[in-house]
């Protein structure tokens, strides 16, 4: 016969987790030219303090937390608190010490630029 | 065959798993229309609370400045419209649009009356936030018994 027979659920199993926010993927933007690539991330609502930029190994990944105080009694919510995350994958040759980040109107704007040596070169052929 | 209380417990708590996932499933993008068709009437998504003093709504309005944006409001009839201008910059090659670039317009009516001169409109981090007072007349008031 089986060695478990306790009804009541092992005690690992009753963690209880305080509540998560929900996680959803900004809808974005991506540009490129030779100097730079651009990403635009729809974030409303989300402060710059709640809101990181990480690139690590050639990965991009974007996480902004919003939480809004409500007053009232709500009649009906279509957005509520939300954690905008999503992860893209950045080429190499990006400048990682010279990306910039600047949030406007709830849209998070990046600049990746590109590092000096992977822009296209001409490369000169002289005649010997 | 479950002879043992935690199989079947296991199998609830991986059913639960799959139902929660499936929940989540058309929500990953927080939107339904994947197809970026804006359907009249559902862009830009609002909240609207209430409370004795009057209402708040909130609009996702990303990437709008209040040049942008419109808010007429006629007795209890509410009309938020504006116009989203793309930020492509110029000669650059585009990899990916998902934010598309259109004018929207949404309608509400409200639940009682208000009073169209003392509303105020905020935009902040890309949110519309609105109040509007009751009218005096439909607010609640308090009945002193004598």
């Amino acid at each position: 016969m089986s060695e478990k027979t306790d009804i009541v659920k092992a005690p690992e199993k009753n963690i209880e987790k305080t509540g998560t926010l929900y996680e959803v993927a900004p809808i974005v933007d991506i540009f490129e030219n030779e100097d730079e690539i651009l990403l635009h991330a729809d974030m409303p609502g989300v402060v710059k303090q709640d809101i990181s930029v990480n690139i690590d190994n050639g990965t991009l990944s974007l996480s902004g937390v919003r939480k809004l105080k409500t007053q009232g009694k709500a009649t009906w919510e279509e957005f509520g608190n939300v954690e905008y995350v999503r992860n893209f994958s950045v080429p190499p040759t990006i400048d990682v010490e010279r990306v910039e980040a600047e949030l406007k109107d709830g849209v998070l704007l990046l600049h990746l630029p590109k590092s000096e040596a992977a822009k296209p070169r001409q490369i000169e052929i002289k005649t010997a | 065959m479950f002879t043992r209380l935690s199989d079947i417990d296991r199998l609830f708590g991986t059913m639960n798993l799959l139902r929660n996932r499936l929940d989540n499933l058309y929500s990953d993008f927080d939107r339904s229309d994947s197809f970026r068709w804006a359907i009249q009437g559902s862009v830009p998504r609002t909240n609207l609370y209430e409370d004795g003093e009057g209402f708040e709504i909130r609009a996702e309005v990303p990437g709008l400045a209040k040049e942008d944006l419109k808010v007429n409001i006629q007795g209890n009839y509410l009309e938020i419209s504006g116009t989203r201008s793309s930020d492509a910059p110029k000669g650059y090659r585009i990899h990916k649009t998902e934010r598309g670039a259109d004018s929207f317009s949404r309608s509400l009516t409200l639940p009682t009356d208000v009073d169209a001169t003392k509303v105020e409109a905020t935009l902040k981090n890309g949110i519309l936030y609105l109040t509007l007072p009751k009218a005096e007349a439909v607010k609640p008031k308090k009945i002193t018994i004598g």
